[in-house]
């Protein structure tokens, strides 16, 4: 095997650190759909969400740095396009951008969107490209092939990675095309009934008086969370601490009707709606780690045993005086263009190899010079 | 016998003056090196041989400097080292030599008809007429192969096989070359025969013998060696003498040679550069199947029996050597 070029051991380290990064951010992703479908507490839920946004901004920084130093080199559209920095960029930016961003800047300002009645942000458009821009951390899978050596050869290992970066990305731009196409067409949904519902309420509430929006609002008071009017709060189901403690964006939605603005309490259509989302996600994590398997079980060793074994056992065979062993040969690929050449390496090359050796001894000796330094020093 | 030839050896051992011991540390040095750590002792001098003859420049700045041996040219040097390497190498093969005399039983002399010789001398009649073999170059070369196949045992592994199987290998040797002997002493008569290999070597000067790169050579010149071997090693049977001296002609042109020589002419070959410790890459066929594969197709070159071969390679295929 040709040895690679001297390495820089700070660059080493950054890598072997980048593909710990990668592995955990794998286990977040799924743990964070996870954590929807088995219904976990919202502080833990609350720490994947930290989580995500970190290992976002990580992927960020990393990318921004190595275009940076692609570009210092001259070599961006190399970067981007051969030594797949795409994969890098739709892995980080978006998602820092649209997934874990919104979502952790709403958190921290909460406060001043529900209590402030600012209707700043349209957390259901927000959500929409949220679902659409996750599928996107899928794509992190496929970095992890660029920092793990898993294969001996340098050319297997760049066959698998690339094969798996198609495969993956078929599926994840499938996934987004088809969320996409989702939003796109209207839809019966859970959303837009929730939509109508709340539209349908705020204007009922518009039209009662202030003395049955106070005492008499019975369910609805329930659902209809907060009610304003004309800047004074008429009904409020929670102190002001619980909301921080216990609502997350989207977990609300605010309407608006002359002078009544009315938050409506979204959790229970939230969690039906996250967790079958997240059901959605975890299917498709598991098909891109089902095909990654099966691409590392099968494939790559058949990858192996069909091409780059016998190149590896040939170069060796052409390059190295004593290696004389023949690239073994499996009957059901005998007619394979490598195995054409491997049975002439075999049959041919080697034994004329072993005859020229017995002819002309060696001429030079293996001990060189650097071997005796110790000696000489 | 062991300890008689020790005792030998340190008579022959004479007190070296500073250079011989600066020279033969450094030889020693050289001799451990990783970089020939896989090698057989012959090869190991051979190798550092060459080393000196292409890296004088370099190296004499250093070895002229006080530390080694100062005042003398680089020819001057050159001789000490190589004096001192063949000194240190003949220790070694002394010793091989010994080991490999230790894993053989003579005790197949009794079967060869010739009654009347003494079983317990043979051992030590071989280590003298090596030793005195040895001091010729090509025959050190020689032994290399031999040494290792007794070493490591590897015709034993085939012979047990072969007569498992009780095919073309075992009929030569039960029936052709009529060996009324047990299984484990043809084995020791193949191992014998081996170490007598290099004995053709008793009658060739430098490199201008009769013998091809090949290292075969005309029956003719083989009968007259073995003549004048029966004068020296008259103790060890005419039928031995002549399975190692006939392991170096060609069966191509010998169709009736015994078939523990042709037997002795392929295991000396296989382990001339033999490496017991090779690690088999994915991929290719394992280190005894491709040697015996390759043989086959050169079979005519080095005057191999193709049927042995073919089921020599037989063997390594089905047991994974």
């Amino acid at each position: 095997m040709v040895e690679n070029a001297k390495r820089n051991p700070v660059a080493d380290l950054l890598e072997s650190i980048v593909t710990v990064i990668i592995v955990l951010v794998i286990i977040q992703t799924f743990l964070e759909d996870f954590a929807v479908v088995q219904g976990w507490s919202q502080q833990r839920q609350r720490i994947l969400l930290f989580t995500g946004f970190f290992f976002d901004l990580f992927f960020t920084v990393e990318f921004l740095v190595r275009l940076y130093n692609s570009m210092t080199r001259r070599a961006a559209a190399k970067y981007l396009f051969r030594e797949r920095g795409w994969i890098d960029f739709l892995a980080s930016v978006p998602l820092l951008m649209l997934s874990s961003g919104p979502p952790v800047l709403a958190y921290l300002f909460a406060e001043t969107a529900i209590l402030g009645f600012g209707g700043i942000l349209n957390m259901l458009k927000l959500i929409k490209a949220i679902r659409i821009a996750r599928i996107l951390r899928l794509l992190r899978i496929v970095k992890i092939f660029r920092s793990i050596k898993y294969a001996d050869s340098p050319m297997a290992q760049r066959h698998m990675a690339r094969i798996i970066t198609i495969s993956t990305t078929i599926i994840v731009f499938c996934f987004a095309g088809y969320s996409i196409l989702g939003e796109a067409v209207p839809t019966v949904g859970v959303d837009s009934s929730a939509h109508a519902v709340e539209q349908h309420l705020t204007a009922k509430i518009e039209e009662s008086d202030a003395e049955t929006v106070r005492d008499d609002l019975g369910i609805l008071g329930e659902y209809a969370s907060i009610i304003r009017r004309g800047g004074e709060t008429m009904h409020a189901r929670y102190d002001t601490s619980y909301y921080r403690e216990n609502f997350q964006v989207g977990d609300y939605a605010l309407k608006r009707r002359g002078e009544t603005e009315v938050i409506f309490d979204r959790r229970i259509i939230m969690e039906a709606l996250a967790k079958s989302r997240a059901w959605q996600n975890l299917f498709f994590f598991g098909v891109v780690v089902l095909m990654i398997m099966v691409y590392l079980v099968f494939y790559s060793p058949h990858f192996a045993l069909t091409v780059s074994d016998p190149i590896h056992v040939m170069y060796r065979g052409l390059s190295e005086r004593d290696y004389n062993l023949e690239v073994k040969i499996p009957e059901p690929y005998a007619e394979d263009d490598v195995f054409r050449l491997a049975d002439a390496y075999n049959e041919v090359f080697l034994p004329l190899k072993d005859r020229t050796q017995e002819v002309e001894a060696p001429e030079q000796s293996e001990l060189k010079l650097d071997d005796i330094k110790d000696i000489l020093d | 016998m062991s300890s008689k030839l020790r005792a030998e050896n340190r008579l022959d051992e004479k007190p070296m003056d500073i250079k011989e011991q600066k020279a033969t540390q450094f030889v020693h040095r050289l001799l451990a090196n990783p970089a020939l750590q896989d090698q057989s002792p012959v090869q190991k001098e051979q190798q550092i041989r060459q080393f000196l003859k292409a890296n004088g420049n370099q190296l004499y700045p250093t070895l002229s400097s006080n530390s080694f041996f100062p005042g003398y040219t680089w020819p001057q040097i050159q001789e000490l080292l190589v004096r001192a390497l063949g000194g240190v190498v003949d220790q070694t093969l002394s010793t091989q030599l010994k080991a490999a005399l230790d894993k053989i039983d003579f005790g197949f002399i009794s079967f060869l008809r010739e009654q009347g010789l003494p079983v317990a001398k043979a051992p030590e009649a071989l280590m003298e007429f090596q030793k005195n073999l040895l001091a010729k170059p090509e025959a050190r070369q020689a032994i290399a192969g031999p040494l290792v196949a007794v070493q490591t045992q590897l015709p034993s592994r085939y012979i047990d096989q072969a007569f498992r199987r009780r095919e073309y290998i075992y009929f030569e040797l039960v029936k052709v070359q009529r060996l009324r002997m047990s299984k484990e002493e043809i084995k020791n008569l193949i191992l014998a025969s081996l170490l007598l290999k290099n004995s053709i070597h008793l009658l060739t000067v430098g490199h201008s013998g009769p013998q091809t790169v090949t290292g075969v050579v005309q029956k003719q010149f083989a009968e007259k060696v073995l003549q004048s071997l029966k004068g020296q090693l008259k103790v060890l049977p005419e039928a031995l003498l002549r399975s190692g001296v006939h392991s170096n002609i060609s069966f191509l042109e010998n169709p009736n040679m015994e078939t523990t020589s042709r037997l002795a002419a392929i295991f000396a070959f296989r382990c001339q550069n033999y490496r017991p410790v090779t690690r088999v890459d994915r991929g290719a066929v394992s280190p005894d199947k491709s040697w015996f594969n390759i043989s086959r197709r050169n079979f005519k070159f080095y005057g191999f029996d193709i049927k042995l071969l073919d089921e020599l390679y037989k063997i390594a295929g089905e047991n994974g050597w």
